[in-house]
């Protein structure tokens, strides 16, 4: 089976992520209980008689898709212009187009269904992002949008991989999309997801109460079956499963997840892991260290990106630059990070349900 | 007129989210399809919309869209013929 590598990446997120040359270097704290991702200027991105159009998610996921073309070597001139045609072009969302499904439903209720309007019907499908990325990118190939709640990334991965390895196509973009707006922040809050209090972000961990910081983000990748100039990553493979029993189920699985690549715990060099600052649900994190990891090097990723769907996106963009810039950076470190990064693994899962490993190596 | 061509460049700037785009921006006799505006079909769809929404005015046959959607000031004129 031939590799397959991340060529390139863009991210969208509530941090300073979207110019790879600068990885991380000031990360930034915020006292809140939900962090908002910092718009890039989505002009640079989306012709001006489009964009009116669209809405804060799919501006950030062409933003993001754009970014990761021209990250992964091709220009953005010819990006913007459509010269570049992915084979395929695959997403996750949690959610999908909130902000406009809002809009239309307000619309039906306010009006009693009548004097609907198509724009934010048309916007508000789950695969708006992917069909608009498609639109501008002239590309007619593949297109397909996972919705399988905290692991729809981890699927649009396993869909492209798989691809890859059937020889079905030879590259892909995929990424992961979730956007927040006061109306499904207040209605997920009544759930209890989130913290009641505002916390500081980078004392996250050390926060008490139930709950975590919400969050939103997309990140984009170009996968290809050959090795570039670009390479952050070499994607190995990805693993999903719901609702596991017990602790010791979860040990089982990265097991099992890791020796299909002929690796054991131990061969980890550092476990990025979903912590997010509920004691609920990270006390899973905390038993698979113990049983699984006690030595290994640990990082987290939630104080930067907040908890969604499609944080695991996020995670992987993080795993990717620290393969390629062999930097772990100071914020996401929870002990002693690795003299030298050849191999990371993404755990993550969404409210103890919803659960992936991502495996990655350094080219 | 004058103030019912006012409210009408507003009410498309809101409907059809023209960001960047002031009423003083927008000359009442100009076309909104094409060289002028911009507009496109999708804008056309929610510009009859408006009419109903707001005027209470439904265009009952779709050629008659091209003639009262030539400019702001033309649906202005409709409005103040049609106005129920």
């Amino acid at each position: 089976m031939n590799n397959i590598y991340i060529n390139g990446s863009g991210n969208v997120s509530p941090q300073a992520t979207t110019d790879n040359r600068h990885f991380l270097e000031n990360p930034l704290s915020f006292e809140v209980r939900r962090l908002k991702c910092i718009d890039p200027d989505y002009k640079r991105f989306i012709p001006a008689e489009q964009i009116r159009r669209m809405g804060r998610i799919i501006r950030m996921g062409i933003a993001a898709s754009k970014l990761c073309l021209e990250d992964a070597g091709f220009g953005a001139a010819a990006v913007s212009a459509g010269e570049f045609v992915p084979d395929a072009i695959i997403t996750g969302t949690g959610l999908g187009c909130v902000e406009e499904t809002e809009k239309f439903l307000t619309s039906m209720i306010r009006n009693k269904e009548e004097f609907l309007t198509p724009t934010a019907f048309i916007q508000s499908t789950h695969n708006t992002v992917a069909g608009q990325i498609a639109l501008m990118l002239k590309c007619h190939g593949y297109n397909f949008t996972y919705v399988h709640r905290g692991v729809s990334f981890e699927s649009a991965l396993t869909d492209a991989m798989t691809q890859m390895q059937l020889g079905e196509i030879s590259n892909a973009l995929v990424g992961g999309s979730d956007e927040l707006t006061a109306n499904s922040f207040a209605i997920t809050s009544r759930l209890g997801l989130w913290k009641q209090n505002p916390v500081n972000t980078f004392n996250l961990l050390n926060d008490h109460q139930r709950g975590s910081v919400a969050g939103e983000g997309s990140a984009f990748f170009f996968l290809e079956d050959h090795q570039t100039a670009c390479s952050q990553a070499i994607l190995n493979g990805v693993t999903m499963f719901l609702n596991p029993s017990s602790p010791q189920e979860i040990s089982s699985r990265v097991r099992d997840f890791l020796a299909v690549h002929q690796l054991n715990p131990g061969d980890i060099d550092l476990v990025l892991m979903g912590l997010n600052g509920d004691p609920r649900t990270d006390i899973l994190y905390h038993d698979l260290v113990e049983s699984d990891f006690p030595l290994t090097s640990l990082g987290y990723f939630k104080n930067l990106s907040g908890e969604y769907h499609t944080a695991s996106a996020f995670a992987t963009w993080l795993a990717a630059m620290m393969l390629k810039t062999q930097t772990v950076p100071e914020v996401i470190q929870i002990n002693k990070p690795p003299a030298r990064l050849e191999k990371v693994l993404i755990y993550n899962h969404f409210q103890g349900k919803n659960h992936a490993f991502i495996l990655l190596s350094r080219p | 007129m004058d103030e019912l061509i006012n409210k009408l460049k507003k009410e498309v700037i809101e409907q059809l989210n023209l960001e960047e785009i002031s009423p003083d921006d927008i000359d009442p006799d100009s076309s909104l399809f094409g060289e002028g505006l911009g507009l496109d079909s999708i804008d056309a769809l929610e510009l009859i919309v408006l009419l109903e929404k707001n005027y209470g005015i439904k265009i009952e046959d779709p050629k008659d869209g091209k003639k009262i959607f030539h400019s702001i000031r033309t649906m202005a004129e409709y409005i103040t013929e049609h106005k129920k």
